[in-house]
């Protein structure tokens, strides 16, 4: 039993933060299913990171008057309870409520975790596990979600999260209750090994505000660069969340072979971070000037994306803690700094790129109409595909259209065919165009984030003598 | 090897992939990937119709008003094409730029030889039109020369622009007999009005 506290508590806190992230694939479905609208939908994200974000602190403050175990035993309940009730919600307010109660729970899971893995793994190794299961729970969010939207249903998201959290209920309960005084550094990529020196008990630190800026914007340009990448080649390309979710998987993965990358390199932390910065800034700026819609485009934009997460976050969260006391509040620190950078992302970027999907209507629009007037169909065809294209753009008006469903209710000579295939292919490939064109500044912007965070890692401070 | 080389050696390693890649971007078109732009309306271009006969004339005249008129009104073709096809009122300013894009057509295709002598369209013409069998007949014995003499294709056009009620055509897109019923009348009263003219000139 002791053997599975530890894999059980880290693949929660890796669901926790997956949680962040897991239904951006989902909105879609979710918007569908329960009738609401686009910013409806995007509380769903919002509501989570927000609470996760304001409630981490509070949460480790918690730990402080209540034993370990038993807060994180009762988060994890939470969060599992309030995964199924996200399962069964059947309008849009039950699910932003529930997954507001889901990161309540989340909260005292992930801080509550921490002291427990301290315990059962020593402080380095600890904080070191701690870091890696929110790492890879962040980075790989989007692709589980997606897959589970495309392979069952976006319910299956929160459903599948159920059973591993109940498990980690009693692991959580049956946790080793010594709880190691000192505060060191965990054991961040490249880091060195030697033993961090005991700093008394009881003494409060104050946070570390250059780290946790840092932290906030990187996770705010990574929110550019998951959320708006999955909603590109969803909404905009027009690819099914399976094969979007499969795309998105660079990023993980890339996130993973920065370790060993940074181990090869051995930079200084600080030049890591700075550079993890710039491949993510770097990123974002490529995945803003795809040559086309072809899904190949993307994959060395996204591995410059999570060799700059895989870089920069769990070095960012090991400074953020390293040296400080109490360990969990300043966890907390770093779960809040991370979460509300994705609101602020969200913020900044939702408006952005949903007023630029307007302005790009008119020109997609008159694109259509300058294809469809020069097409080489029979003016009482081109007449047919108008009108079925006006009422496919009316039907669907706010989003991308789906064109197929209007070409497929015309009726056209088996001769005229080949030309309305070419047509609709010629059509799909403006839409692609205008998609890509409107998500441009937004993906800029999120670079811009990430630039704003290499500055922040780059300025200078006065070194504080001990 | 010093922490600062390292430092530098892996800074000078992310420049080069984000370079690498930024410039794999753009050197296969990044940056360029957006819809089409419209064409300058003003300017002149071949318009290639895909049906034949009377439709196919209609349709290389359609294509071509559209461009005067969208020229007469600074927008372009696409915009005036999504303007008109949204119900409601037309401007005066939009019936007259379309009437006048639709004469210019004429003349155009009069210039450069690409509209067809009257003779050429008098079958099809007959075909749809509702006069009995005999005058149909009779119509049909006249050599083309004699019908090209008194039918010019370029008037009778020019005249059935002028008889098209054009808010009442635009109101009918949707509705392709009602359509073709009101070409055909603006189009049998502007053959029967240049007839008319051509006696009156001949008397």
């Amino acid at each position: 039993m002791r053997r599975t506290v530890g894999p059980l508590l880290a693949v929660t806190v890796a669901l926790v933060l997956a949680d962040s992230a897991v239904v951006t694939l989902a909105l879609p479905d979710i918007l569908r299913h329960l009738d609401a609208s686009v910013g409806q939908v995007a509380w769903v994200l919002i509501a989570y990171n927000l609470v996760l974000g304001l409630g981490a602190v509070p949460a480790a403050m918690g730990l402080a008057r209540a034993q370990p175990r038993v807060l994180t035993a009762v988060g994890i309940a939470v969060f599992a309870g309030a995964s199924a009730w996200c399962a069964f919600a059947d309008s849009i307010e039950v699910l932003i409520v529930a997954r507001c109660v889901q990161a309540v729970g989340g909260a005292l899971t992930v801080v509550g975790s921490l002291e427990l893995f301290v315990s059962e793994y020593g402080e380095r190794r600890g904080v070191g596990v701690w870091v890696t299961a929110g790492v890879v729970g962040t980075a790989a969010g989007p692709f589980a979600g997606g897959l589970l939207t495309e392979l069952i249903s976006w319910q299956a998201i929160f459903v599948v999260q159920v059973p591993f959290a109940v498990l980690a209920v009693p692991a959580a309960l049956g946790a080793r209750t010594t709880v190691p005084t000192t505060a060191t550094a965990p054991a961040p990529a490249g880091a060195p090994t030697a033993e961090e020196p005991a700093v008394a008990p009881r003494k409060r630190h104050r946070p570390a505000l250059a780290a946790n800026l840092t932290l906030a914007l990187v996770s705010a340009a990574l929110t550019a660069a998951l959320f708006l990448l999955v909603l590109l080649l969803v909404e905009g390309w027009r690819h099914s969340p399976g094969t979007a979710a499969l795309t998105v998987s660079v990023v993980p993965v890339a996130a993973l072979a920065a370790a060993p990358l940074a181990r090869l390199l051995r930079p200084p932390p600080q030049v890591e971070v700075a550079v993890g910065c710039f491949l993510v800034a770097g990123g974002l700026a490529a995945l803003a000037i795809p040559p086309s819609a072809h899904l190949a485009w993307t994959i060395a934009p996204q591995a410059l994306v999570g060799l700059g997460l895989g870089l920069t976050v769990d070095q960012l969260t090991a400074r953020a803690m390293e040296m400080r006391l109490p360990r969990a509040e300043h966890a907390g620190w770093t779960i809040g700094a991370r979460h509300l950078g994705v609101v602020v992302g969200l913020a900044i970027l939702t408006p952005v790129f949903t007023a630029d999907l307007q302005d790009a209507q008119e020109p997609a629009q008159e694109a259509v109409v300058s294809i469809v007037l020069d097409a080489p169909l029979q003016p009482q065809d081109k007449i047919a595909v108008a009108e079925a294209l006006g009422a496919a753009l009316t039907d669907q008006e706010g989003q991308v259209p789906d064109l197929a469903p209007a070409f497929a209710t015309l009726d056209l000579e088996p001769s005229e065919r080949p030309a309305a295939a070419a047509l609709e292919r010629d059509l799909t490939g403006q839409l692609e165009r205008a998609a890509t064109r409107a998500f441009r500044d937004s993906f800029l912007i999120g670079a811009g984030l990430a630039l704003a965070a290499m500055l922040v890692v780059l300025v200078p401070r006065r070194r504080r003598v001990a | 090897m010093t922490g600062r080389v390292r430092g530098a050696g892996t800074a000078a390693a992310a420049a080069l992939l984000v370079a690498g890649v930024l410039g794999v971007q753009v050197a296969n078109g990044g940056g360029e990937f957006e819809p089409l732009r419209p064409a300058d309306a003003c300017v002149e271009r071949d318009v290639t119709a895909q049906a034949d006969g009377i439709e196919g004339l209609t349709e290389s005249l359609v294509l071509l008003g559209i461009d005067g008129a969208a020229c007469r009104l600074d927008v372009s073709r696409e915009r005036l094409t999504l303007d008109l096809a949204q119900p409601g009122e037309r401007t005066d300013a939009e019936i007259d730029a379309l009437r006048a894009g639709l004469k210019d057509a004429v003349v155009r295709m009069e210039e450069d030889g690409t509209l067809p002598p009257s003779s050429e369209l008098v079958d099809e013409a007959l075909d749809s039109s509702d006069l009995n069998g005999f005058v149909k007949g009779a119509i049909r014995l006249l050599p083309d020369s004699a019908i090209d003499s008194a039918l010019k294709t370029d008037d009778v056009l020019t005249r059935a622009i002028d008889d098209l009620d054009l808010r009442e055509l635009l109101a009918d897109l949707g509705d392709g007999d009602e359509l073709n019923q009101q070409i055909e009348d603006a189009v049998t009263e502007a053959v029967k009005a240049s007839l008319a003219d051509r006696l009156r000139n001949l008397v």
